[in-house]
């Protein structure tokens, strides 16, 4: 059965209870309440709302997602102003939290784990005088217009890509198809396809 | 073992109530039946916990059909993520940190039959009497913490743990042993 998303979405919002019947969306919440700059594509599942709440892009396209895609709790995008997150069909994000400042791209099939961190941009200038500046226009009242430019590099994760749990990416990082980073990995540098990464800095294991 | 927590706990905001192969020993706490949002254990005694232990805000049981979890007394397990189809045995006097991980395997999904390997025991992690698991540790399948060992904060252990060792880094080396 092949129902228009949009009448899903209005099923799902009329009878409640039913929502269950739909194996593609669950959860009771209003989907038309997301931003425009979002799009979604089709049979994905979001487990809750609270994944968007620190989204905040104001590009024309500020994240978007295949088909297919399964989202569940901890995932967070936390998207700023200038940041484009790109997901493509049939990925698995457990609990992935995306800080974007610039540009990250999951490729197709990736598998996400628990307490990850993916983030292209250090948020803070490394520069300690430029770091008080950054500290005085960020404060809660401060005028957040005179934070100093921060340096970003886009992080591309290729198809077939699995992320481990507690594994941080950080910026510039690019990940090759069908690479595996193990558990609490730190990746600073390139992956090679196929490749298996271990340890802080991630290495490639020589058995791999 | 006395189950003095009703099915739906007096506390709780999450208006499912605990699954009924759980049972809750007396003088614990647990934060809210959100821990079982992603709980398929169908086994006679899914999540067994004993007396005077607290599991506190962001602990979660991720079971597949088979998986199985028993916790012991006078643990605290402040926000661990157990994900497995397998058994996970916790002892008594146990600390468990922030956003640790116990799980079959470092690509386990929330309550899927995640069966990578085969011709494994059945017991997949196990944590003795004492030991103390640092923040954001990961204990993935066959890890067996010794009685009194130290994890340190991030470390990956998937290995046998000796008795008050101190384990740290990714992936986990045993850097000493606590002094007694």
């Amino acid at each position: 059965m092949t129902t228009p998303l949009f009448f899903k979405i209005l099923l799902v919002k009329r009878l409640g209870v039913m929502a269950d019947k739909f194996d593609e969306i669950k959860g009771t919440w209003n989907y038309t309440n997301l931003p425009k700059n979002i799009s979604i594509g089709k049979d994905c599942w979001f487990e809750r709302k609270q994944s968007f709440d620190r989204f905040r892009s104001k590009l024309d396209l500020g994240l978007k997602i295949g088909s297919r895609v399964k989202v569940y709790t901890w995932t967070t995008f936390n998207i700023e102003s200038r940041g484009f997150l790109e997901i493509e069909d049939d990925s698995i994000l457990v609990g992935a939290i995306f800080m974007c400042a610039d540009h990250i791209k999951i490729g197709k099939r990736v598998v996400v784990s628990y307490n990850v961190t993916i983030a292209d941009s250090d948020f803070h200038p490394v520069n300690p005088s430029e770091r008080i500046e950054d500290a005085i226009a960020n404060a809660p009242y401060g005028d957040k217009t005179q934070r100093p430019v921060v340096m970003t590099k886009p992080v591309v994760i290729g198809d077939d890509v699995w992320i481990g749990v507690g594994v941080i990416i950080l910026k510039g990082v690019k990940i090759g198809q069908g690479a595996r980073i193990a558990a609490g990995s730190i990746v600073t540098s390139d992956v090679p396809a196929g490749a298996t990464v271990q340890g802080n800095p991630a290495r490639v294991l020589e058995n791999s | 073992m006395k189950n003095n927590i009703q099915n739906q706990l007096s506390h709780d905001w999450y208006d499912q109530p605990l699954p009924s192969n759980v049972s809750i020993g007396k003088g614990s706490w647990l934060y809210s039946s959100y821990a079982f949002r992603h709980y398929n254990s169908t086994q006679t005694s899914g999540v067994i916990i004993g007396t005077n232990t607290g599991l506190y805000n962001g602990t979660f049981f991720d079971l597949g059909p088979e998986g199985k979890v028993s916790i012991g007394e006078y643990c605290s397990i402040v926000g661990a993520i157990i994900c497995t189809n397998k058994n996970v045995i916790i002892h008594d006097y146990v600390f468990i940190a922030h956003e640790v991980v116990l799980a079959d395997s470092a690509f386990a999904q929330p309550g899927i039959d995640n069966k990578e390997k085969t011709g494994c025991s059945s017991t997949s992690i196990e944590i003795h009497d004492n030991a103390w698991i640092g923040m954001r540790a990961v204990l993935l399948e066959g890890a067996s913490i010794g009685e009194g060992a130290i994890v340190g904060a991030g470390a990956v252990v998937d290995f046998q743990v000796p008795p008050y060792a101190i384990v740290a880094g990714a992936p986990g080396k045993i850097i000493g042993t606590v002094k007694k």
